[in-house]
């Protein structure tokens, strides 16, 4: 041991700071449980963050996945005029006028162009896909069983990236979608009591009815409220839309910088453009709060390991007085006693915060292969704990632990470098 | 001047020039600790040593010897007076030049040998280099090996302190003193923790190497027979410095033993 310490001393170490380094690494390698006492408390303060931020933060994914997996990220509508009163409109009427605000009653709004939408909004950066659909409220019967339902018309190829089908199908298909078939949600099959092949009849309130074979059964896991997917034709067809559509739905690559890509996107275009982020603000409030948690655990554990190692370096410190007092009587300057001190938190950091690493990304992946059976039936066993591995994470607290150490090692090497030699070997 | 007075002149300084350089001095030095009540333990000393000396410093515990000994290896500093190793006030001198003058002018042994339990014998001989220069060359390397071998360490050079002897130990660290080559060698009761035997063989050893390398040694000593070995034996009584011959040393020793 002591070979390779000087080894690496005399190879690795600048002339200048070679005696410190000496001397600190011999502390360290013949500390024994002292040693692994630091090391330890380094570890675990690094484990402890590692582990905390790969569950927050993996959980988070999974939570902003399920929210965000099955919409899009952005829809794209026909903005709604905010209903005003007669005196707010410039021109209006003159003389006493009700100031009362009738709500407008719900009106087909249709984004004739659409084409030329789906091609500008696919030009933009940080878009993934980019779907034209129209949606609206039919019935779905099936004998005497009437059942309100959303239709959504699509593309399916399309679809499938913006509100995935295919993945969360239970029976039949949804790629290849004929004109007069249909995809249902598994709940609405239950309560119709029907299955794939069967043929339900959806009627629109355009008063546009038709009979279509149920091509697929999808779930996802959801509960109820699950749409119906047709084509796109069959859906502008159903709900009275002719070539037209409501809405066009796009998925990004990057969810959290929907808000910049939808303002691009009504600079652009005379459309209004809604992010999930602002649909759903309260989820994104949520999020933050979990991730100021995840931080403080972190930050605490860190501030717990220094104090920890504060005051076995102050016990090192002490019990290596008459050491310090003989350096100094030899010749050692305060500074590189104070440097050996120092060395050995930065040593105690390294090792410790690369074994935390190790330790903590290992623990990490263990707990991620834990199972436990599906909600759904059907679906793949879901994993038990949703952590994600987080190399920028383990960097950081990596980088963190050696600060803190380094910073919990001042005080105890500025004390060393105090010392006064005729006091501490009287 | 006169031609008596520049003969007179001439002759002084043929003798001042055969005598040893002064490698410490003090003028007027004195020392007080201050607490709640301030103990004054030295009351203005004036001393030289002198190089290729070999001083020893007695006196009745806690007289001051010690800390006579601190200040004149820069360790610790006066209230008053002026010291000088090698001709540097040490008054004028930070805590870094302090250390750099201990580092290249003095030699400490201690009457515990406070080797570093971590280093092995050759280290710990090595370190004063080390600390000095940052790193040791082959040549410090073989130097101190063969310094090792001649005090009879040669077969310990890779044993740490707690695999050796007492008296190994010591030899140790008065080899580890010389390694700077200082000008100074100061010694605390260097044999005060050794048996009989093995405490006579550490004084051999500083008084060879005294006579061959010229470095003068200060050494405080309980030991009668050693301090009469000395070229000269100052006294510390009543915070003051006296030299006194070796007869009267013996009659004083004779004294203190009647009474």
């Amino acid at each position: 041991m002591a070979a390779i310490s000087n080894a690496f001393v005399k190879y690795f170490v600048p002339r200048h700071f070679r005696f410190e380094a000496l001397v600190a690494l011999r502390h360290l390698s013949t500390g024994g449980g002292q040693t692994i006492l630091t090391v330890s408390a380094v570890a675990t303060g690094v484990i402890i963050v590692v582990f905390i931020t790969s569950l927050i933060f993996g959980l988070q994914d999974m939570l902003t996945e399920i929210l965000t997996d099955a919409i899009p990220h952005l829809t794209i509508t026909v903005e709604e005029p905010e209903p005003r009163t007669l005196q707010q409109v410039s021109g209006g009427i003159e003389g006493p006028a009700s100031s009362r605000i009738e709500q407008q009653a719900p009106k087909l709004k249709f984004i004739d162009n659409w084409p030329q939408v789906v091609e500008t909004v696919r030009s933009l950066p940080n878009v993934r896909a980019v779907s034209a659909a129209v949606s609206g409220q039919v019935f779905a019967s099936k004998g005497a069983n009437t059942i309100g339902v959303s239709l959504i018309g699509a593309d399916p190829d399309k679809q499938d990236v913006i509100s995935p089908v295919t993945p969360n199908l239970l029976g039949g298909r949804y790629l290849g979608l004929a004109s007069d078939e249909i995809v249902i949600d598994a709940q609405l099959a239950q309560d119709m009591n029907v299955s794939t092949g069967e043929r339900v009849r959806i009627s629109s309130g355009t008063g546009a009815s038709d009979s279509f074979t149920i091509a697929g059964i999808y779930s996802r896991g959801q509960g109820p409220g699950g749409a119906a997917y047709v084509t796109l034709r069959t859906g502008q067809s159903l709900l009275g839309y002719g070539t037209s559509v409501n809405v066009v739905n796009v998925k990004l690559i990057d969810i959290y910088n929907a808000d910049t890509v939808a303002d691009s996107i009504m600079a652009l275009l005379p459309y209004e453009a809604k992010s999930w982020t602002r649909e759903f603000p309260e989820f994104l409030t949520s999020l933050q709060a979990q991730s100021a948690s995840a931080y403080l655990i972190a930050v605490f554990s860190l501030v717990a390991s220094g104090f920890a190692i504060a005051a076995v370096l102050i016990v090192s410190v002490l019990q290596k007085s008459k050491q310090i007092g003989i350096l100094k009587s030899m010749g050692a300057r305060g500074r590189q006693v104070m440097i050996i001190f120092l060395l050995e938190g930065f040593g105690v950091a390294i090792v410790g915060s690369t074994l935390g690493a190790i330790l903590g990304s290992l623990i990490v992946y263990l707990i991620g292969l834990i199972e436990r059976p599906a909600t759904t039936a059907g679906q793949d066993p879901e994993r038990l704990f949703p952590v994600r591995f987080l190399p920028l994470y383990i960097g950081l607290s990596m980088m963190a632990a050696i600060l803190s150490t380094v910073i919990a090692s001042v005080l105890p090497a500025r004390r060393a470098a105090n010392m006064n030699p005729v006091d501490v070997m009287r | 001047m006169n031609i008596k007075d520049r003969s007179i002149t001439t002759s002084n300084n043929a003798r001042a020039a055969r005598l040893p350089p002064v490698v410490v001095e003090t003028r007027g030095l004195r020392k007080t600790y201050f607490g709640k009540i301030d103990v004054p333990v030295l009351f203005g000393i004036d001393l030289q040593i002198r190089a290729e000396e070999f001083v020893a410093v007695v006196g009745q515990s806690g007289s001051g010897k010690s800390t006579l000994l601190n200040i004149l290896g820069a360790l610790d500093s006066p209230t008053a007076g002026t010291v000088l190793i090698n001709g540097v006030d040490i008054s004028e001198l930070d805590s870094d030049g302090l250390a750099r003058l201990r580092s290249a002018e003095v030699g400490f042994i201690f009457q515990q040998h406070y080797l570093l339990d971590e280093f092995t014998c050759l280290e710990n001989v090595l370190m004063p280099i080390t600390i000095r220069h940052g790193d040791v060359t082959d040549e410090d390397r073989s130097r101190m090996t063969r310094l090792l071998e001649r005090v009879g360490l040669g077969d310990q050079i890779n044993k740490t302190p707690d695999e050796m002897s007492g008296g190994q130990n010591q030899r140790c660290a008065v080899v580890r003193a010389l390694a700077n080559s200082p000008r100074i060698i100061l010694a605390d009761e260097p044999t005060g923790n050794l048996d009989s035997r093995s405490g006579e063989e550490v004084f051999n050893l500083m008084r060879e190497m005294n006579r061959e390398s010229g470095v003068a040694f200060v050494m405080i000593t309980h030991d009668d027979r050693l301090a009469r070995a000395a070229d000269r034996i100052l006294l510390i009584e009543d915070g003051l410095v006296h030299e006194i011959s070796r007869e009267e040393h013996r009659r004083r020793t004779a004294d203190s033993l009647l009474t």
